[in-house]
């Protein structure tokens, strides 16, 4: 970078959250929207992490469980996230199977992996390049409720397929367990403050 | 109107002065996207909103699906989805279900509506940044789009054990969901603010 980086809070600025506009540091509540200010947002890094481990108790019972119940002349079959996508290779339904992969399977792992990365890249003041981990943060900010789709799934199957004793489709524990992976991950996504990443990097480069 | 703005990617200062109709600034050093300046931002929202509005009453006053097999049929509304749920006793689910697909975005809609109308003419009312709050705050919370990927997984998973149709209901939502993307895109959270802010002062 050619010209020096100036940052809002080297300024005593700091920017509203929810209407942009440009404060000092030393008030507490937005002048022109009135939402609570912050400079970072308050114990970033800690609240990330105690979610993201919440987060990762809940991922277990909902791979584990079945997410839901077909029940078809008198038997019952279950079936589990990943059950479900060896069932859809089985019927052959690749691309289907690719997209609950990629939604179920993928993307949350993905994002817990990817929020404890950045937590500890913070901590730790290394890692990857700054504009990197921005760039990977804003992707799993946007791609956290794509994840939805398996409860919905679920919730359209268990309406829609009910015939009497023939053809039953029931949910599964997993799909509460599952809600809750996606939405506690997307609340530690919108916790984690990217701002961090850059006041490491600053400090970086005075440093040196 | 001050044009500097703190970008919330990274903090750093941009100055986002003199964005002529159409055109959008993102930050140079980490790359998040700041603001799109539109001279016709809240009638262009507001044109989207009342679409929306239309097709997700419409969405919920037909049958959403219908799944036939060995002679029985069973046809869905929208509403029924979380309902389903519901009966099988997964509360919690049922309920986030329906504040995904259903409660959230008409919340949004009946938000923008309040806001756009006043907005697109110019009118300032002193509860318009309350709203202005309550949109940006709850749009990330509506899940349309990822709904229809959900129906559409569901229609290929039963498709081999019975006969899908898809109902009216269906096609509104679909293009609900376009319109509800569309609305809560073109309002930018930047102008929206500066604007508010201006007639205020006026």
């Amino acid at each position: 970078m050619s010209r020096a980086a100036v940052s809002a809070a080297s300024q005593g600025l700091v920017g509203c959250h929810v209407c942009c506009n440009l404060a000092s540091s030393s008030q507490h509540r937005c002048p022109r929207c009135g939402s609570a200010l912050h400079p970072r947002k308050n114990a970033s890094l800690q609240r990330t992490l105690a979610l993201l481990i919440t987060a990762c108790m809940l991922y277990v019972p909902a791979n584990l469980y079945p997410i839901m119940y077909t029940d078809s002349f008198g038997s019952t079959e279950a079936s589990t996230i990943l059950g479900g996508v060896v069932l859809l290779i089985e019927m052959g339904e690749l691309p289907i199977a690719l997209i609950i992969f990629l939604f179920s399977v993928m993307v949350p792992s993905g994002k817990l992996m990817t929020l404890f990365y950045l937590v500890w890249s913070v901590e730790r003041a290394s890692g990857l390049d700054a504009r990197q981990r921005s760039q990977m943060y804003r992707i799993t900010e946007f791609i956290g409720k794509w994840s939805m789709v398996d409860v919905f799934v679920v919730a359209i199957l268990a309406a829609l397929v009910h015939l009497g004793g023939l053809l039953v489709v029931r949910p599964g524990v997993a799909a509460v367990s599952f809600s809750g992976v996606v939405i506690i991950t997307m609340l530690a996504a919108e916790t984690f403050d990217s701002r961090l990443i850059w006041d490491k990097e600053e400090e970086n480069q005075r440093g040196s | 109107m001050s044009s500097e703005i703190a970008c919330h990617g990274c903090d750093l200062l941009v100055n986002i002065g003199g964005l002529q109709d159409g055109e959008s600034a993102s930050c140079p050093r980490c790359g998040q996207f700041l603001t799109r300046y539109r001279e016709d931002a809240f009638s262009r929202t507001l044109a989207y909103t009342i679409a929306a509005i239309i097709l997700l009453i419409l969405a919920n006053s037909y049958s959403f699906l219908s799944f036939a097999a060995n002679g029985l049929e069973n046809a869905i509304t929208l509403l029924e989805t979380p309902a389903a749920l519901w009966e099988y006793e997964v509360y919690s689910a049922a309920v986030i279900v329906a504040a995904f697909i259903l409660a959230i975005p008409a919340a949004v809609l009946a938000m923008l509506l309040a806001l756009c109308v006043p907005l697109s003419r110019g009118i300032y009312l002193p509860w318009l940044s309350s709203l202005a709050k309550g949109v940006f705050l709850s749009q990330n919370w509506a899940m349309v789009e990822v709904f229809i990927i959900g129906v559409i997984v569901s229609l290929v998973k039963i498709a081999e054990m019975a006969d899908v149709s898809l109902g009216i209901s269906f096609w509104a939502y679909a293009a609900f969901a376009l319109c509800f993307t569309l609305a809560v895109s073109s309002l930018d959270r930047y102008q929206c603010w500066e604007t508010l802010e201006d007639l205020e002062r006026a």
